[in-house]
């Protein structure tokens, strides 16, 4: 491990004053799931940590103004723990499964992932397809960004130097939507996905109108998890149906833009990225709907 | 900032240490506390074997600096069982031959430890779950989960 | 058509320690986190040692720059080759490899300096203060590239360091009589072995000039001689002291403890300080050995009614950048390679070649799981072709006694193959289940497959083969045991101590296991090869026995007897006539009292295995494990996902020393079979690791395993204690090729090159769904 030094602030008021003093060369640890790891194996060398650890404000899980508010220092198991999350946020629980062991998902915070910004952080796909938004503050106060606005690249944000990420929060699902999860990697737990994908489905469940549906995927083009936006717009307003989700399938082939590298091939995961997007799509409308609708 | 006052509770015992900024809770567990039953597997958070319980919840110590440990409370093997009155998870392991090199065993007590004491009759899902994040190479887990069967079934009998 | 169960097992002695689950004698210390293990009992004073090592895979070294992390503040000592007194050599079999790289680097990894500091992140932030100039040279990564007479030259006598054959009748004449001919390549990876505790070791330097090297090791005895060459000292000034080893499969047998315990003593002696060295776990994955890949063509001639009529095979493995003990394995595959049949032709050319991969060596298993990978997936190939169940066309082929191995080697009674086959077949639910899995729907197929193995014991052909033991027994009763032969996971010594209490008649609570230092034990060869229960516990019975006898005569002489009508029991001595006894304790302090010294000390060698090395016919081991394994699968045919949901694996071990203790070896090699089959790779790109991390290199976790059954079968060997037979390695053999083999049961298609990842599996489905749409 590299010698750095590390700021411990004693409150939020602190920390947004020392963040605004040093504007770079700052890097900000939660958990360290991610940070350390990178560290040890000499991706990145920081000079200088700050320790979000001990602002116990960030950790909640709250309903406020018809959202769900996630404080960004709320643990992955602390957040499936909570009241709030069955049934309707049961995808969390889903994630939470395949993240990779208890010590894993006691340690992963949802504010950590957001920030690392990479296809390895699998809360991702999930908040983008329930339209998340940050809470960013600052010494100058507070705004409020979209997810899918607020990642940029591969470990890119929005978020300024002197920022900290405080909580993310999510539109309350009704009765006629619900979301799934399906995490594909080389074996049954500790792994990095070759393909994850989160679907969020609004189904009529009368006519079978799809009336929304968003879909995103560890990796859509580029290394980052972002909507698949054309393959939505081939779903929505159809009705649900094996036909109407092969069809899905094949526009997103064409709107997946993924690459080979040594953990899997470009075949591999654009063939397996439409197969269990249909098959999350299925399993969220025999939710919606309760019986199963293709054989 | 390089070096932070840790105050900090291990297998029930306060201790008050000067530690630097990259020591991880691992290295302060082993080097200075001299509790050397955590082991290292990979530096890098990806074997579990590091782990140890930080107010009762597993955790992997490799992944924790210790500064950010203030204030917890931790336990390690060290604090599970002694040689006098050992844990029934420790004579559980001991009956089945469940350690084998032994290098993963710290973890996967301390992994049963959670597991049973807030669920003690775990079905066998529930017992591959809770070691789901710790790797053994020696055995193929078979044992450690008799084991832990019989360390449930013990402590369930004596409560 | 099968043979009744042998008679032999109702006819053996009841044991009375010997066949319990007693527990194992270091489970103690382990469940109680004692700090027993290398890095926890370096001494206070320790330097720490980082290495230097080539980001190149195949360069001339121009200049290393090392001056600045000489001043680095912190830094008490650099060292190169240059500080070497004797030999600069760290090597398993050929004399092909240094310690520390001077004019050139041949693999990605390999050792060129070492940094030393009391902070060992210090001596880490130093590593990148140090400059390296390469001239690269030509390399190569395939070892069949490498065998082409253009191929760059990795080592002066050229890239094949080991050749050798099997030829028994005429293979022409074989295919002539063939009704059927069947060709088949298939490839196996470079299997990483995963030592959970990283390779580590101290050196202190004592006054007189002397170093101890205490380390995670199997061989002390090789470390020994290792670090004399290197130190240039006398072996009897080189202490070596195993610690408690957490895993090592292979790996640390073989020079990696001498690289470690090698770079460490170069910077003790310099300093004059202990000096301790940790490989990360990055470190140990591309500095250590692993697997060998394998690339296997088969050519099988058959007739219709199933019986094989001539095996041609040729086997390539890839040893890497330094042959380790490669041409060691590439013996075993080749002996091994038509797997455990009645072939009256066979032609089998091995070869062991340097590529500019990492290094490849000792692993458990050893050259049996490529052997039997290439071979089992062949044989469903050609029970393909006939229209035959698999089972059906094993089963008319098999070795049994009085049948002749590819080598010519007479099978003896000790051969149980067949008793395994039928009961792990049955056990599986084969016939009803695979005719059940054909009438399946759906995206998800399900498949069972079959492989069967042997596997010679101990070194055969590979060295000689002794093992040394020495027993006392202290005033209270205590009766110590120690070897060379070390505990690393195995169980085995533990399982010495219950031989040795059967053989005396002694309760197993008296018994302690010392460790294993150079100082107290002598010369027992390298723990490997599953050889510490057969050899070690052929040494054991017998110096238990000497010690047996003498305590007999004791009590005799208490009881005014002869020896003869002694009993003894559970550390009771009865004499038989007139019922009176006396017990251990008394005996011991009887002999303390007398002054007869109660130690004893010897060493057990096998008789050497007599072959023809040019045909390679002949008895090659003395004794033969058999096993059979069964796999039920599930694929994903979306997504290309294996889930084993079943196995049932067969043995015939012998004799069961400890079942508990064996279960555990077999369900351990078992998943590390599973890994081999489905997940485990180390991917070289130009030479270079992509995966030397536990995150992209993965190995089974307990949502990965599968419901296990097991199958014990005893014909006891004429080698082993009791009749043992070696267990430590055979259950990693058979996995892969029962996996795939039910793979193509599920899906109809034969992955040739494993692991049979996701992605090779749906490449493979796809692939053949196409063929199949254009014919």
């Amino acid at each position: 491990m590299r010698i750095f030094d590390m700021f411990v602030p004693e409150n939020l008021v602190e920390l947004l004053q020392f963040l605004d003093a040093h504007q770079s060369g700052v890097h900000l640890i939660a958990n360290g799931t991610d940070l350390i790891n990178r560290m040890q194996r000499r991706q990145i060398t920081p000079k200088l940590l700050v320790d979000l650890t001990g602002l116990n404000e960030f950790k909640y899980v709250r309903r406020e103004g018809g959202m769900i508010r996630i404080g960004a220092l709320t643990t992955i198991s602390e957040l499936v723990a909570s009241p709030l999350i069955d049934p309707r946020y049961s995808v969390f629980k889903q994630v939470a499964m395949k993240f990779g062991g208890p010590s894993i998902i006691n340690m992963a915070t949802i504010g950590g992932n957001i920030c690392a910004a990479s296809s390895s952080e699998d809360l991702l796909p999930v908040l983008l397809v329930l339209e998340a938004q940050v809470q960013l503050r600052s010494v100058n106060g507070e705004r409020t960004i979209p997810l899918n606005d607020f990642i940029t690249g591969k470990r890119k944000t929005l978020l300024r130097p002197n920022e900290i990420l405080t909580e993310t929060s999510l539109p309350e699902l009704d009765t006629s939507s619900t979301c799934g999860y399906e995490k594909i990697g080389m074996r049954n737990s500790l792994i990095i996905a070759f393909v994850n994908c989160a679907v969020y489905l609004k189904m009529n469940n009368q006519t079978k109108n799809i009336d929304d549906v968003r879909i995103s995927f560890n990796r859509t083009s580029g290394k980052i998890p972002q909507r698949a936006q054309e393959t939505e717009n081939a779903l929505k307003g159809k009705r649900f149906n094996e036909q109407s989700i092969t069809d899905a399938a094949t526009v997103l082939r064409g709107e997946l833009k993924l690459t080979s590298d040594f953990r899997a091939s470009e075949e591999y995961r654009t063939e397996v990225a439409g197969a269990i997007m249909k098959r999350i799509l299925r399993s969220c409308a025999q939710k919606l709907s309760g019986e199963q609708i293709i054989v | 900032m390089s070096k932070h006052l840790l105050n900090i509770t291990v297998n029930g015992k306060k201790h008050a240490v000067v530690v630097q900024s990259h020591e991880r809770l691992l290295d302060v567990l082993r080097d200075r506390l001299g509790l050397k039953g955590t082991k290292e597997g990979c530096s890098t958070g990806d074997c579990g074997i590091c782990a140890v319980l930080m107010d009762g919840k597993l955790v992997n110590s490799c992944l924790v600096f210790a500064i950010q440990a203030r204030n917890k409370e931790i336990v390690t093997i060290e604090g599970v069982g002694t040689a006098e009155k050992l844990h029934p998870i420790q004579r559980a392991f001991m009956k089945w031959n469940a350690s084998q090199c032994g290098y993963c065993i710290p973890a996967m007590i301390l992994a049963s430890k959670e597991l049973l004491d807030r669920n003690p009759n775990p079905t066998t899902e529930e017992i591959r779950n809770a070691t789901s994040g710790i790797i053994c190479r020696c055995t193929g887990y078979v044992k450690i989960f008799e084991a832990i069967k019989t360390a449930a079934a013990e402590m369930r009998a004596a409560d | 058509m099968t043979n009744q169960p042998k008679a032999s097992l109702q006819t053996r002695q009841q044991t009375l320690v010997v066949g319990t689950s007693a527990e194992r004698v270091d489970s103690l210390d382990k469940v109680l986190g004692k700090p027993i293990y290398t890095m926890d009992i370096v001494p206070e004073n320790a330097l720490y040692v980082k290495v230097v090592r080539s980001t190149v895979c195949h360069a001339l070294l121009k200049k290393v720059h090392l001056s600045r992390a000489r001043n680095h503040p912190g830094v008490v000592a650099v060292v190169t080759a240059q500080d070497i007194p004797g030999i600069n050599e760290s090597t398993a079999l050929l004399p092909d490899k240094p310690l520390f790289a001077t004019d050139r680097v041949r693999f990605a990894g390999e050792p060129i300096a070492a940094i030393a500091s009391f902070d060992p992140n210090i001596a880490e932030e130093a590593l990148d203060l140090v400059e390296i100039e390469y001239e690269p040279l030509p390399s190569v990564f395939s070892p069949i590239e490498a065998m082409e007479p253009d191929s760059p030259k990795i080592h002066p006598n050229g890239n094949v360091c080991k050749y050798l054959k099997v030829r028994k009748g005429d293979v022409e004449e074989g295919f002539k009589q063939a009704d059927i001919i069947i060709e088949g390549t298939y490839k196996t990876p470079f299997q990483e072995p995963v030592p959970l505790e990283p390779e580590a070791g101290f050196v202190i330097p004592e006054p007189d000039g002397s170093v101890i090297c205490v380390g995670s090791m199997q061989s002390p005895y090789h470390v020994q001689t290792g670090i004399a060459k290197i130190l240039s000292l006398r072996p009897e000034q080189v202490r070596v002291i195993q610690a408690v080893t957490g895993g090592a499969f292979g790996p640390k047998s073989d020079e990696i403890p001498v690289d470690v315990l090698g770079i460490a003593a170069l910077v003790a002696i310099r300093t004059r300080k202990p000096a301790a060295l940790a490989y990360t776990r990055e470190e140990s994955m591309i500095g250590h050995t692993k697997r060998h890949p394998f690339v296997v063509s088969l050519k099988a001639g058959v007739k219709r009614n199933g019986k094989l009529t001539a095996w041609e095979a040729k086997l390539v493995a890839d040893t890497g950048a330094y042959a380790s003990l490669g041409p060691l394995v590439v013996i075993r595959a080749c002996f091994h390679a038509t797997g455990p049949y009645v072939i009256p032709n066979v032609k089998t050319d091995a070869y062991c070649v340097y590529t500019n991969n990492t290094m490849a060596g000792s692993f458990r298993g050893f050259g049996g799981p490529q052997s039997h990978f290439a071979a089992e997936s062949h044989m469903d190939e050609i029970a393909k072709k006939l229209g035959m169940d698999p089972v059906e066309f094993r089963l008319i082929n098999i070795l049994k006694p009085g049948t002749r191995t590819a080598t010519n080697q007479l099978v003896d009674e000790g051969c149980g193959l067949e008793e395994c086959i039928t009961k792990a077949v049955k056990e599986s639910g084969w016939h009803e289940k695979r005719l059940q899995f054909k009438k399946m729907n759906g995206t998800k197929k399900r498949g069972l497959g079959i492989a069967i193995m042997y596997h010679g014991n101990s070194l055969g052909p590979e060295g000689n083969d002794y093992g040394t033991v020495h027993m006392q027994i202290d005033p209270d009763g205590t009766t110590r045991l120690r070897t060379a032969l070390t505990e690393y996971g195995t169980g085995a010594p533990s399982a010495l101590l219950q031989i040795a209490a059967e053989t005396m008649g002694l309760p197993l609570r008296y018994f302690k296991l010392d460790a294993s230092d150079t100082e107290y034990c002598g010369d027992s060869g390298p723990t490997v090869a599953s050889r510490t229960i057969t050899i070690g516990g052929r040494a054991t019975q017998m110096i238990a026995g000497k010690l047996g006898q003498k305590l007999g005569e004791i009590a005799a002489e208490m009881l005014q007897c002869s020896v003869n009508e002694i009993d003894v029991r559970d550390g009771v001595y009865q004499r038989r006539s007139f019922g009176k006894s006396v017990g251990f304790v008394d005996v011991v302090a009887n002999a303390y009292a007398k002054g007869t010294s109660l130690k004893e000390a010897g060493t057990f060698t096998a008789p050497k295995c007599e072959y023809n090395p040019e045909t390679s016919q002949g008895t090659v081991y003395l004794q033969y494990t058999y096993g059979a394994v069964t796999a039920e699968v599930e694929v994903d045919t979306e997504t290309g996902r294996v889930q084993v949901l079943k196995m049932v694996t067969a043995y015939d071990i012998g004799k069961a020393i400890n079942p508990v203790s064996l279960e555990g070896q077999i369900e351990g090699g078992t998943i590390q079979g599973l890994g081999y089959a489905l997940m485990e790779e180390m991917i070289h790109k130009n030479g270079v690791v992509m995966n030397p991390n536990l995150a992209d290199y993965y190995v089974p976790t307990s949502l990965d395993i599968p419901e296990m059954k097991m199958i014990i079968v005893e014909y006891p060997g004429a080698l082993g204690p009791f009749g043992a037979k070696a267990v430590g390695e055979p259950p990693i053999v058979l996995p892969a090729p029962a996996i795939v083999n039910a793979i193509y049961d599920a899906i109809g298609v034969r992955i040739d090159e494993i692991p049979a990842t996701p992605d090779r599996v749906l490449l493979a489905l796809r692939n053949a769904g196409r063929a199949r749409g254009r014919s």
